[in-house]
């Protein structure tokens, strides 16, 4: 019974002290008086990429003996992301995309890193675009990585399969959704297989939606000179995007019959052979390493272009570092972002970090070859030798993403940010109607987005 | 006197022992009531609370009354998600609420392999329930290689879409809930048949009375008290359903499967809206605090006149 107690005594005062202990503030400095940093993403003790992981901790820390590092396993989740962001364990420096950076810095979960960014010399040497999403009034509050435009990725299989490969293997380039429609149709007439999928569910479909309607000419939402938000795609123009949808399916049969499908379900429809084209960034090029697919399968072009526009999302992938962040962590957090080659310039740690990771994704399998959209000016040493380190490492054959590659530089194309507000609350309403017109063919369009249109208007942007 | 001195000493030792008894229930208690009060009580009030001011991440900013409990009201998706999971709540009723009753009849009515049988009927249940959907979602996959279309395709039928048929889509999650949370119902009632006086049933064999009316006149008026228990928990239970439309489904098709725990995950997790979210766990929990009333209630007339 004493035992008992004792023991009902100790395990009670266990969990107090161990809930008492739970949370982080975040203290600055370690015991022996260093800057305390820590970083996400960082590899398991298991993982194959751990050594390396440590062989950078301990040059970065030799090079900068004044800063302690510490990795930390989390990945960036949203279901994570605020939980984490609450209880003070953030890592100092973590990773998020373009589409959460807007919602983390109106949280206020991101540091100012304006000053030390001009600190360190990075005035004048984001690109003008990119600059617009990571800053909110005119203050910069995170550092982009990569970026991407979305441009249509093929399965070459099928490509070559229906024909639509030229004499030097260069995939056919649709030049408009019509002809992308006409395509696929070929592709089913003669492989059998769908021609084009897209993500229906998850918001992934309104987020691939809304470019597709913005070649159409249609516009999602304007600002009054109230400045109170007005929803504005209940429009001729939506209308017909949304049927174009509508008629992959039911004219030009040429959509899966599955109308629930999810961002990593398009992959595998692509990888799979079960579908010829879908909208996506030169990021598939990673995930198509969990198929194993052979690299000369997957091709990719540029995207098609609009009755009205020639018009392409950008996306890509940046660094915030968390709120309560001291001056000299931000600073510290730049420095461990330069010396793993993620700034504007590039010395040879940085280039040797590159390089490790390439080797990394190639050894996952990863499909080398296809490039990405410099988050810097023109002149970024950092992107050139990205670019160098891409053709020197492709395991696929160049024909296959040349007109993607080449529509990166394509100064005739207009490259959006995602819509300003309450994009994923638009993408969710989309999402239903992508659905509704891919699951009844006698949908109507026009009434279906009136009635979203109403929706996004008085469950969002009228609380806004 | 002296009876008197060792009466006293017994009542100081019964003191003393209920006083030690006391102590000891409360630090046995303890360590339960601190999670109860962080991951249970704390959450509720503080939700309650969170639900009435503008929130700012997980900050609460400024007071705002039932502005929020306003908005998710007056949101034009409401009413549809209220129904849905009304609608849940009703197939759930329909399809999984007889299944182990009979499963557990079956199951006592068995003289050989009864151990083996009820370890093979229990397996699902040791499946997490995230599997679980993941599992039946390939099985409704709508294309050719689904393995229900297969077995249609078998009797020469054209592939169903399945969950994409958004008249039935919460019919067939349903039905993976119900794969997935029979077992335990079933050995519910099933402890409950064990408890069945045997002479009930020998008097009944003995008066004629085959395997149904033995069931209809002898097992139902002896577990009714379990069956309508589990009524209510499975009402309540479901009335809560969340993992299963996100990961099958994403609440489609047209939002035909999304109901008021799916819609409380995307105001928390995916649109970052708290405040409404807060807003609409307390409407859940006002509903879900009334169904509990009714449940213990119940419970307590029962176990009266049991």
């Amino acid at each position: 019974m004493k035992l008992k107690k004792i023991l009902c005594v100790v395990l009670s005062l266990a969990i107090c002290v161990s809930l008492v202990s739970c949370g982080n503030s975040n203290k600055g400095r370690t015991e022996d008086g260093r800057i305390a940093i820590s970083t996400s993403g960082w590899p398991d003790p298991d993982s194959p990429n751990y050594p390396k992981a440590l062989e950078r901790e301990q040059g970065f820390e030799e090079a900068n003996p004044d800063v302690d590092l510490v990795g930390d396993t989390w990945t960036f989740d949203l279901k994570t992301f605020y939980p984490k962001a609450e209880s003070g364990t953030l890592p100092t420096i973590y990773r998020c995309n373009f589409t959460e950076i807007q919602r983390i810095i109106d949280g206020e979960y991101a540091a100012d890193l304006t000053k030390a960014l001009k600190k360190r010399g990075y005035d004048g040497k984001f690109s003008k675009m990119v600059e617009d999403v990571i800053s909110r009034n005119g203050r910069i509050y995170s550092v982009p990585i990569s970026t991407y435009i979305l441009g249509l990725a093929i399965n070459m299989d099928l490509f070559k399969e229906a024909g639509l490969v030229e004499a030097d293997g260069t995939p056919k380039q649709p030049k408009d959704w019509y002809e992308m429609a006409e395509f696929a149709k070929q592709i089913k007439e003669k492989t059998g297989k769908d021609g084009f999928v897209m993500p229906t569910m998850n918001n992934a479909g309104g987020w691939i939606f809304t470019v597709i309607a913005w070649s159409f000419g249609a516009e999602f939402m304007k600002q009054d000179e109230d400045g109170s938000w007005i929803a504005t795609f209940d429009s001729p123009e939506c209308t017909e995007a949304l049927q174009f949808i509508k008629d992959l399916k039911w004219k030009y049969g040429v959509f899966p019959q599955n109308t629930l499908i999810d961002n990593n379900g398009t992959a595998e429809y692509l990888a799979t052979g079960r579908a010829a084209m879908m909208l996506t960034s030169g990021s598939i090029g990673n995930q198509m390493a969990t198929y194993s697919i052979n690299p000369n399968s997957l091709g990719m072009v540029a995207i098609p272009a609009g009755p009205k526009r020639y018009v392409t999302l950008l996306g890509g992938d940046t660094r915030a570092v968390r709120e309560d962040a001291t001056e000299e962590q931000i600073d510290a957090c730049l420095r461990f972002l330069e010396y793993t080659g993620n700034g504007y310039d590039i010395d040879e740690p940085g280039k040797q970090a590159l390089r490790d990771t390439m080797e990394q994704s190639k050894a996952r399998g990863a499909i080398i070859g296809i490039k990405s959209l410099s988050p810097w000016n023109e002149e970024s040493p950092k992107q050139k030798f990205q670019n160098e380190l891409i053709e020197e490492n492709a395991n696929i054959s160049p024909n296959n993403v040349r007109l993607y590659n080449e529509f990166l530089n394509d100064t005739t194309v207009e490259v959006q940010p995602e819509e300003p507000i309450c994009a994923q609350d638009l993408y969710g309403i989309l999402d239903n109607c992508i659905q509704k017109v891919l699951g009844d063919k006698n949908a109507d369009c026009a009434a279906l987005l009136k009635k979203a249109n109403t929706d996004f208007q008085t469950n969002f942007l009228n609380n806004y | 006197m002296s009876s008197n001195k060792c009466k006293k000493a017994k009542k100081s030792e019964k003191g003393s022992f209920y006083k030690k008894s006391f102590v000891s229930s409360w630090l046995f208690a303890v360590p339960a009531i601190i999670l109860m009060y962080l991951f249970i009580w704390r959450p509720t009030v503080m939700g309650f609370v969170w639900s009435l001011f503008k929130m700012k991440g997980y900050t609460p900013k400024f007071y705002i009354g039932i502005q929020n409990y306003v908005e998710v009201m007056r949101d034009t998706q409401f009413i549809p998600l209220f129904l849905n999971t009304l609608k849940y709540v009703l197939w759930s009723i329909i399809v999984g609420f007889l299944p182990p009753v009979l499963l557990a009849i079956i199951v006592n009515e068995m003289v050989y392999f009864k151990q083996k049988i009820m370890t093979f009927l229990y397996l699902p249940a040791i499946i997490p329930a995230i599997a679980v959907s993941l599992l039946w979602k390939q099985m409704y996959d709508p294309t050719e290689i689904g393995l229900l279309n297969i077995i249609l395709a078998k009797f020469g039928m054209s592939p169903y879409q399945w969950l994409g048929d958004g008249n039935f889509t919460i019919l067939w999650i349903v039905v993976s809930m119900t794969w997935k949370s029979f077992p335990g119902a079933m050995l519910l009632y099933y402890s409950a048949l064990q408890g069945v006086n045997q002479e009930l049933y020998e008097a009944a064999t003995i008066d004629g009375a085959g395997l149904l009316k033995r069931a209809w006149y002898v097992t139902r008026p002896q577990i009714m008290g379990v069956l309508i228990l589990n009524f209510v928990r499975q009402i309540i239970g479901v009335f809560q359903v969340m993992e299963q439309p996100l990961a099958m489904t994403g609440g489609g098709p047209d939002g035909a499967s999304a109901s008021l725990g799916y819609q409380l995950y995307k105001y928390g997790f995916v649109t970052q809206r708290v405040g409404h979210a807060m807003a609409l766990g307390t409407i859940i929990f006002v509903v879900l605090i009334f169904m509990t009333i009714f449940y213990f209630r119940l419970n307590k007339k029962l176990e009266e006149t049991l």
